[in-house]
């Protein structure tokens, strides 16, 4: 490639990239300003007197329990949304890909009946919008007397992580060679360690690339927490968030502050997993 | 005490937990939502469920708010996938320069993908604010417009703010499925081609498109039918207003159930969009083969 030619595609990509990340730059830069400059005309592009206020109150803004009923600010929650975000997401994760790995194994390594109408499920799951599974499931956990609680909140996600984690597993596990395992069990090996010390370690990229997808889809609902639960004390943090604007006043840089502190352990997964991340896209198994 | 299962007790006991998952978590809330399409139910009276046959279809069908909502959903659709279609294709090309550094360009291009929508909304309504926002400011010292724009509060530009919303979230799924698949095309193709002359634009006409033909089609069907579906990008940006013109169908399912407290008549809607889902998968499962012998085995 001729180098003025790169130098006008570097040019192109930065410009794009800037692009497609000003809206968090400017979520940054707007939860670093203090309050009078978040109204200030015209906005400053960058914060003139960088403070921590806003991260200081949703992080350190005083705790429920010390402070609990009416009068108690949105904010004070913030740290509980997060405990109960990271417990739904990796409960329904654990769930969903302990299912569809055992599923997707036996599938492709046993014959049945009805084998072949599998897929097709799960295609057709994972395209059902969520607004339809939503309150059915609603009804389902108000009789269970489940409403108002995480453990239902984990069980409304697995509707929406067990079909393409199914389709992620049975996708990779087309395409684990099947000839050690022959091997190990013509020496005399049971199926059962076989599963454990050969197909396991093997399934483990597809295991991360499926359980990041499900962890994502999880953490970034909105729909089920808005539905399943009431108590200030179990939303998930998508839920809560959104009573920021309860109050006459909103507070940018509080929002802007919690949409930063929000994507950050997404941003995480992302930047560590990308290489698994693109593998599972390749494979075909994506929500959205 | 040692037992040893056999191959089939094995096989069948890993499929246990889906069987039992599938019908829980899908067969389960879909028939449940059927049901509730024949019924009249308030979720305030849970004990009194008339069966009102097609009451709640024939009242859907006679809403003209559930006409508009169709109707604004297939703008929302159509817009947001055409565009998707575009600016990914046109980024995955891109992205597939060989040029150093490119990973990084990558990644932060997929990145809005993982970012949660809540976020998205939340930083949409705070850069679209029609008092301090920044896009106001922008656009009026780059002279583009005169006076603040009502961005939420304009009925054509909240429909505007959401599809640019949907397209800045979903674009990195067309770039990623795209770029997997240019780097599947065999170099040959375009090394014989050069030999014949072929300029970029011819190859990129004669090769390339034709390549990738196959998996932009169905990328489009999952968009079009995941799109036609969303719920929280409008929902979160603009509630479906102002007033009710950026409602969609999955909006008025929710709106019907929840507001309204009809849910028999929400769920007549959800199982509309569910028929009208299943017509797309069709579509899906004709343009990719999928489920063709030499594709499923």
């Amino acid at each position: 490639m001729r180098p003025w030619v790169a130098a006008i595609l570097y040019a192109v990509l930065g410009a794009i990239t800037f692009v497609v990340c000003f809206p968090l730059l400017w979520a940054i830069s707007t939860s670093l300003k203090p309050k009078d400059e978040i109204f200030r005309w015209p906005p400053t592009l960058w914060p003139e007197n960088i403070t921590f206020e806003s991260y200081h109150e949703l992080l350190f803004g005083g705790s429920v329990a010390s402070a609990p009923g009416a009068g108690v600010p949105p904010s004070a929650y913030f740290l509980t949304w997060f405990a109960n975000s990271i417990i739904v997401s990796v409960g329904s994760t654990i769930i969903s890909i302990t299912v569809a790995t055992l599923a997707a194994y036996s599938l492709t390594r046993f014959r049945f009946w009805g084998q072949r109408s599998v897929p097709y499920i799960a295609i057709l799951g994972y395209m059902v919008p969520s607004v339809i599974f939503v309150f059915p499931m609603f009804l389902t956990m108000v009789s269970l007397e489940l409403t108002d609680t995480l453990f239902s909140l984990i069980l409304g996600y697995v509707c929406i992580t067990l079909p393409f984690c199914l389709w992620l597993m049975w996708a990779f596990f087309r395409g684990v060679p099947i000839e050690i395992e022959e091997a190990a069990l013509v020496d005399g090996a049971s199926r059962l360690q076989v599963f454990r010390q050969i197909v396991l370690p093997v399934a483990l990229p597809g295991i991360i690339a499926a359980s990041i997808f499900s962890l994502i889809v999880s953490w970034n609902d909105y729909l089920f927490g808005r539905v399943f639960m009431n108590s200030m004390e179990n939303l998930p943090l998508t839920v809560g968030v959104m009573h920021f604007f309860d109050g006459t006043h909103v507070d940018w840089g509080l929002m802007m502050a919690s949409s930063v502190l929000m994507t950050l352990p997404m941003a995480i997964l992302f930047g560590f997993m990308q290489r698994h991340l693109v593998a599972g896209f390749g494979a075909g198994a994506v929500k959205g | 005490m040692k037992f040893r299962l056999s191959d089939r007790q094995v096989g069948v006991l890993f499929m246990l937990p889906l069987i039992i998952a599938v019908g829980v978590f899908l067969v389960w809330p879909i028939a449940e939502a059927v049901r509730l399409s024949f019924v009249r139910y308030n979720p305030l009276r849970p004990d009194d469920q008339p069966f009102v046959g097609l009451d709640n279809y024939l009242f859907v069908l006679d809403d003209p708010l559930f006409w508009e909502s169709f109707y604004q959903a297939l703008v929302w659709t159509g817009w947001s996938t055409v565009l998707q279609a575009l600016i990914g294709v046109g980024l995955a090309l891109l992205l597939h320069q060989p040029l150093k550094g490119m990973n990084a360009f990558r990644g932060l291009l997929l990145f809005p993908y993982i970012v949660p929508t809540v976020v998205i909304a939340l930083n949409w309504r705070w850069l679209f604010n029609s008092e301090i926002g920044i896009v106001n400011h922008l656009l009026m010292s780059a002279g583009v417009i005169d006076e603040r724009i009502a961005w939420l509060s304009t009925p054509s530009m909240a429909m505007a703010s959401a599809i640019l919303l949907n397209v800045w979230k979903y674009t990195p799924f067309v770039v990623i499925v795209v770029l997997a698949r240019l780097q599947t095309i065999p170099t040959e193709l375009y090394d014989a081609a050069k030999v014949d002359g072929a300029g970029a634009l011819r190859r990129f006409r004669d090769i390339t498109l034709p390549q990738l033909a196959e998996v932009l089609a169905v990328v489009i069907v999952f968009r079009t039918i995941w799109t036609f579906n969303k719920f929280e990008e409008i929902y979160l940006l603009t509630r479906g207003g102002p007033g009710t013109s950026t409602y969609n169908l999955a909006l008025y399912a929710f709106d019907q159930s929840i507001a309204n407290l009809r849910m028999g008549v929400g769920a007549a809607a959800g199982v509309i969009m569910l028929l009208l889902l299943l017509a797309g998968s069709m579509l899906y499962i004709r343009v990719s083969g999928f489920g063709r012998e030499d594709k499923a085995a």
